[in-house]
């Protein structure tokens, strides 16, 4: 992974000290309640329900295992003792003061990590694909490309105080699990006709109150003017995007109100002003980048072992877990794996300190010292060799993260909601409980296939459910509060929108409802056909019949 | 209103700002003046016919590239942050700057502590900032973060980060 030098280093520290001195400046009363406001945001600071909430960046998903033990430690000393995953590979605090942030962020950059971008109207931390460099058929390794980016966005003086927050994620692969489509930028890696490989850029995807899916604005750009090319939409967009309205100032409003074209026309215009400026990449500079993310020492005879396919065949709930929370690797004798964070009754992307400690720990033993976060609010080690699998899973078992649910609607992701966020207009964790409680019969989970369920506690939409197969969002009516679902969204590359279903149900019919989904699903499927493939050739309709038809 | 130029306070400011057609009547033939580029764009012959320095205030919303023409006979532009939420200015610099205008690029309006660094690495050498805010501890601003990951306006080398300059050489 990469390894931070003495400059990386120096600018966490620096920054470190910095918002030192913000923050007492504020207490100070120098600095008013609302610029300060924006100074803690784009330090990851919010100001929650309870207490303030601080996010730490995940670059790209990727920790080692000190930096985990790092996060670990911090939960412990400034903290509860626990710490959430967010949808965007990041990690959050809870319930830290003001006055200790400062302290706390000064530890964590002994691991080198930090809160820079994490939030605010600013380019955020960059997301990529959770099994880059270890899946067959990648067309390149996004992770390289991530770092380049998020060196080139940390601290830009120009793109500080942009309209509203700017997402980018990075995709290597055919197979898209950084939903690219559904990003302010989405950068595809790709090849031309000619066998060169660059990237297809998509600009204007998002989701909150005016879901979009993000439009192809360049077919081919040289890898070279990745940052020119990102450069000049970003200047276009600072330039030109609203800022009047901030439920309109997302550049996907910009996009479409100009049109794509129209749009395309002037980040081209302008970047050929820019694109053999010193933001072009060298050749020496994109291999240093890429030399930190060369292949672990994997060992030439791992499949040479035969333990693991005498567990496979004498143990059912190892088999199980093999085939539902592991994928497959690119190298023979290893397999990436899930560590699920979705125990029956806990909320969905929390962690102790004792289970971060104890995953560095088994990271050390059997991953290279490795540890990815996924948009999925999970864990994976992505380098098991496949004689480690069975002695890690009984450790996993030990530590509550083996729960063989990847995929089904137990392995859903859930925002916060009313229990944390201010924004939130209903609760989520106490449903998630309801429906986990509900649908604990794995074998049923199984048959139904993959189902993405996700839930949303406000149109903010922070656990992306626009894009799931089924989507749950939280609205307040009349200080009730009530739950609209949405069918046929997707993430992945053939990505989509949900259609809202019919009216919101109240929250004691959440889990009923999805139990007459199901029910129909399971009913009208063609045999082998997931829900989400369903549901596009049937439509909305039949579920909207069956959900809402009069009980006699 | 104090003045930071090129990181350092500077007591005397020739400058005069002129916002309407009656306060430009009343100046000297030889004072050098920011005229706002609406009352500008009025009066375009009246104003080159003076013999003191021109310079111009514009609104964040201008296409800097109206400007080409005129940038010659600028001495001075000020760029406008209404507010500390307002970010268009930064980018305005960038394209001046490109464009090779090399006068003094004057920042008004909200302008504290916390963006100083970044104005002055987009551009910006001339800080114009109320009263009440200015205190001369504030010029640490420029010196808080001293790793510089991407180029900026002026920079010699030749590559997106200081890092990269120090590895290839």
């Amino acid at each position: 992974m990469y390894l931070y030098s003495e400059l990386d280093q120096q600018l966490i520290d620096e920054r470190v000290e910095q918002y030192r001195d913000q923050t007492r400046r504020f207490l100070a009363g120098q600095i008013p309640e609302a610029e300060f406001r924006i100074l803690r945001l784009q330090n990851g600071l919010y100001i929650q329900r309870h207490a303030p909430m601080l996010r730490i960046a995940i670059n790209y998903g990727l920790l080692s295992s000190t930096q985990l033990r790092g996060l670990a430690k911090v939960s412990r000393d400034y903290d509860r003792g626990y710490a959430h995953f967010t949808t965007r590979q990041n990690i959050q605090f809870n319930w830290p003061t003001l006055e200790s942030v400062p302290d706390l962020l000064a530890d964590l950059a002994k691991v080198q990590m930090h809160s820079i971008q994490t939030s605010g109207s600013c380019i955020r931390s960059v997301t990529s694909d959770h099994l880059a460099g270890v899946v067959a058929g990648e067309i390149e390794d996004p992770r390289p490309w991530s770092e380049i980016i998020r060196q080139w966005a940390a601290l830009h003086p120009e793109f500080a105080y942009l309209p509203r927050k700017f997402k980018i994620a990075v995709t290597g692969c055919e197979q898209d699990r950084a939903a690219v489509q559904v990003h302010d930028i989405g950068v595809r890696l790709t090849r031309n006709t000619s066998g060169d490989c660059g990237f297809e850029i998509l600009v204007g995807g998002g989701l909150g109150r005016t879901p979009m899916i993000g439009k192809q604005i360049r077919a081919f750009l040289p890898q070279q003017d990745l940052l020119s090319y990102l450069e000049a939409i970003l200047r276009v967009y600072n330039l030109l995007g609203r800022r009047d309205n901030k439920f309109k100032s997302r550049i996907k409003i910009l996009v479409d109100a100009l049109g794509a074209d129209a749009f395309r026309d002037k980040v081209e215009a302008e970047w050929l002003q820019i694109k053999d400026s010193n933001l072009r990449l060298t050749q020496a500079k994109i291999d240093r980048v890429k030399g930190y993310f060369q292949p672990p020492a994997y060992e030439a005879d791992a499949s040479a072992d035969s333990s693991y396919a005498a567990k496979l065949a004498s143990e059912r709930d190892f088999a199980v877990w093999i085939e539902r929370n592991s994928f497959a690797h690119k190298v023979p004798g290893y397999r990436a794996v899930t560590l699920t964070l979705k125990g029956l009754l806990q909320v969905p992307g929390n962690v102790t300190d004792v289970q971060m400690d104890a995953v560095a720990d088994l990271a050390d033993r059997y991953n290279f010292g490795e540890i990815r976060s996924t948009h999925e609010q999970n864990l994976v080690f992505a380098h098991v060799k496949q004689a480690d699998l069975y002695p890690l899973w009984q450790q996993l078992l030990a530590l509550n993260l083996a729960r063989p649910v990847v995929g089904t609607i137990q392995d859903m992701i859930v925002c916060p909601g009313l229990d944390f966020c201010s924004l939130a207009n209903a609760e989520t964790h106490s449903v998630a409980r309801e429906i986990n409680t509900r649908f604990d019969d794995l074998d049923y989970l199984y048959e139904l296939g993959e189902i993405k369920l996700r839930m949303s506690g406000c149109i903010n939409a922070c656990a992306h459910h626009h894009v799931a197969h089924i989507g749950i969002l939280g609205v307040d009516k009349k200080g009730e509060q009530y739950y609209q679902f949405t069918l046929g969204g997707s993430s992945a590359t053939d990505a989509s929108l949900g259609k809202v279903l019919g009216k919101s149900v109240p929250q004691a019919e959440v889990a009923d409802t999805l139990e007459k989904i199901l029910a129909l699903f399971v009913e009208i499927r063609i045999e082998g056909e997931r829900f989400i493939d369903t549901v596009r050739r049937v439509g909305n309709q039949p579920f909207k019949e069956h959900v809402y038809a009069v009980d006699h | 209103m104090p003045l930071i130029i090129n990181q350092q306070p500077v007591s005397d400011d020739r400058w005069i700002s002129i916002l309407d057609a009656e306060q430009l009547a009343a100046q000297a033939a030889d004072a050098d003046l920011i005229v706002a580029w609406d009352l500008y764009q009025q009066q375009p012959q009246a104003l080159a016919e003076r013999s003191g320095q021109l310079g111009l205030a514009i609104p964040n919303d201008l296409d800097v590239t109206e400007l080409t023409a005129l940038l010659p006979r600028l001495a001075l532009i000020a760029v406008d942050f209404p507010s500390f939420a307002d970010g268009r200015a930064f980018s305005q610099v960038q394209q001046l700057r490109r464009a090779g205008f090399s006068g003094q690029i004057r920042a008004c309006g909200d302008v504290t502590w916390d963006r100083l660094r970044f104005m002055h690495r987009c551009g910006i050498d001339a800080m114009q900032i109320d009263a009440q805010r200015y205190t001369p501890e504030m010029l640490r601003a420029f010196t808080e973060i001293k790793v510089r990951n991407q180029a900026a306006a002026g920079d010699a080398h030749s590559l997106s980060r200081q890092q990269d300059a120090l590895n290839d050489h």
